[in-house]
């Protein structure tokens, strides 16, 4: 396979339903790809296997050409893929500054974070991405008080501050305003080039302002590939998850 | 920019919290300038070796959400390694032929086991009271949490490892004492100094090493370490997708409490003048989880000063004449009254207070939304 980013007939079965059925794809360096499909198809799966949550039973996944299926979650992570959850998921108990700290995970080891205190090493920067993501008035308040947009950009924030080579989004805009989502849009431009990411969404209208290539996934197998416009057009995507409407009607 | 770069609430909280440590350890020094009663000052060195348990067992439970049942362990161990040594420095007198321990004698023991041996250098067992119960922690450790065994189920391991060590040590009389303990030892005498169980000297022992395990959990707490393990107490599966190994992390906080517990145990040898099973039974491993629950197991001063005020008011509680049968009763509804109440123990308490006090300060109130999840989450800790 080549490509930065590539799955190799790629399967997993649970309880003998094959939630994802040799699915193959590849994501090139600094680009910006988004999964869709209908509820089912198998697009968190997908991203569930990348980050190590859940074990392919069939097929590779390869970053860079290195196998990444035999290694543990916390190995993949330090491989450089990052993943933002459905169900957002940072620190409820620690505070947004914390909560960027522990993202900010240049150092992993428990020896080598002993001796650090403080966390200032790179103060200004957290302090910058809080501002990014309109958190910056935020920072000591426990994640847990924040309302579910500022969660949602919390994590993306920490992502950021994990600067991973690859990022998993899983519906980061699930939740959010059209202001909110039209932000989330401008910062997903900016972070693309920079990293890699792979973006599962249903939003089409912000998939419009985000997406170069669009792949399409139904009943865990890959449909369609190509372009808004190439996709719009597929005659099988629009039956399967369009509609005769299209992605403007969606 | 925002007003944070100039004062960060953060580490003015770090220097507060500095503060009061310091001023508690403080008032735990002045304590014989004004008491002048080695019996009581005995009594008291005793709530506070348990003070530094609970330091040790909110490391672990309270930071990194690890509930060690097994927690008495540690400190039984630490409590023999430091009698194995004074064993062997009793005066002849009390030991059998060539030095060999009474109860050897008495158990048709004609040779000091191999494992005794090394026990004869203090500074070996000094080392092996924390060494010995941190390995132990290390290995107990290796096996669950790179297993990912989480929750009620540490609970249970920790406490099976517990009987076994408690069973192994009864059971092996011949080079344990068994029941009967050791007993009959020597005064420790470390920099020339002599510590009698019954003197000042011991009392500022225990109370320095007591200061020197809060500052050092402190550190251990403040440092990146400390928050990584704060973070897997939240929200552990989170953790790993950052690429930290969850499993190192869970191992170094078990085993450093463990590495608390050791030393308190020794401690507690030095105050009692003996060992015995008791000190590694199930009903002190779960007191060590009250004190924690009823101080603040998230607050390491707040567990250490429940230690010290439960076993205190229990002390005081089983002395008086009125108390004698009920006094369990009333330490039982203590704890229950605290888990329901104070969620967060005397330190949430006093946290709530300093907050009160801080907005009677300022005018402005923030209007601080407390946390409706706080006895839930509570009780996923204890699940």
């Amino acid at each position: 396979m080549t490509g930065y980013l590539a799955l190799d007939e790629v399967s997993v079965s649970f309880d003998g339903f094959r939630a994802v059925d040799g699915l193959s794809f590849s994501v090139e360096e600094g680009e910006l790809r988004c999964l869709i499909g209908p509820n089912g198809a198998g697009k968190s799966t997908a991203l569930d296997m990348i980050c190590g949550k859940v074990r392919p039973t069939a097929g590779t996944i390869f970053l860079q050409g290195r196998a990444l299926n035999r290694l543990e979650e916390h190995e993949i992570a330090r491989a450089g893929i990052g993943r933002k959850f459905q169900v957002p998921s940072v620190f409820r108990e620690l505070t947004v500054r914390q909560n960027l700290d522990v993202a900010h995970s240049r150092q992993v080891g428990v020896w080598a974070n002993i001796a650090r205190f403080g966390h200032h090493a790179d103060r200004d920067g957290l302090e910058k991405l809080a501002e990014l993501v309109g958190l910056e008035d935020r920072l000591e308040v426990p994640a847990g008080h924040l309302s579910h947009g500022q969660t949602q950009w919390l994590e993306i924030a920490m992502l950021v501050a994990q600067d991973p080579r690859v990022i998993l989004m899983d519906e980061p805009t699930a939740g959010m305003t059209v202001q909110e989502t039209r932000k989330t849009a401008d910062l997903f431009n900016r972070l693309k080039g920079k990293h890699t990411l792979i973006v599962v969404e249903h939003d089409m209208g912000f998939i419009k302002e985000i997406g170069d290539v669009i792949s399409v996934m139904h009943q865990g197998r890959l449909l369609a590939e190509g372009s808004v416009g190439e996709i719009e057009q597929h005659a099988e995507v629009r039956a399967a998850y369009l509609g005769s409407g299209g992605i403007s009607g969606a | 920019m925002s007003a944070s770069t100039t004062h960060n609430p953060g580490h003015r909280r770090t220097w507060l919290q500095i503060a009061i440590y310091g001023a508690v350890c403080l008032t735990i020094f002045l304590v014989p300038t004004i008491l002048d009663n080695d019996f009581l000052l005995n009594k008291y060195s005793r709530y506070l070796v348990f003070g530094i348990l609970a330091i040790a067992l909110s490391l672990s439970w309270g930071y990194c959400g690890i509930l060690n049942l097994g927690q008495a362990a540690s400190f039984g161990l630490g409590c023999y390694c430091m009698a194995m040594a004074l064993k062997l420095r009793t005066v002849p007198v009390h030991t059998g032929d060539d030095g060999l321990p009474d109860f050897m004698v008495w158990n048709n023991v004609t040779e000091l086991p191999w494992f005794w041996v090394p026990f004869h250098s203090l500074p070996f067992a000094l080392f092996a009271g924390i060494a010995v119960p941190t390995v132990l922690a290390a290995l107990v450790g290796w096996f669950m949490f790179r297993a990912r065994i989480t929750g009620v189920y540490v609970a249970i391991i920790t406490l099976a490892s517990l009987v076994v060590v408690n069973l192994l040590i009864i059971d092996q009389q011949r080079y344990t004492g068994g029941f009967n303990g050791i007993t009959d030892l020597a005064q420790l005498e470390l920099f020339g100094l002599t510590f009698d169980a019954y003197s000042r000297n011991s009392y500022y022992l225990v109370a320095s090493v007591l200061a020197a395990c809060l500052f050092a959990a402190l550190a251990i707490t403040k440092s990146k370490t400390g928050l990584i393990l704060q973070a897997i107490r939240d929200h552990e599966d989170r953790v790993r997708y950052f690429g930290y190994d969850v499993a190192h992390y869970k191992i170094f906080a078990f085993s450093a409490s463990a590495a608390i517990a050791g030393i308190a145990g020794m401690l507690y040898t030095i105050v009692m003048e003996f060992a015995s099973p008791t000190f590694l039974d199930v009903p002190l491993s779960l007191s060590v989880v009250i004190w924690c629950a009823v101080g603040g197991r998230q607050s390491l001063l707040g567990a250490a000063l429940g230690a010290i005020v439960v076993t205190g008011t229990q002390g005081a509680l089983s002395d008086s004449g009125i108390f004698l049968q009920s006094w369990t009763l009333l330490m039982g509804m203590i704890f229950v009254a605290s888990v329901l109440f104070l969620p967060k123990g005397l330190a949430g308490l006093a946290e709530l207070a300093g907050e009160r006090l801080r907005r009677l300060g300022r005018d402005t109130p923030p209007p601080v939304k407390t946390d409706v999840l706080g006895p839930v989450r509570e009780g996923e800790g204890l699940a």
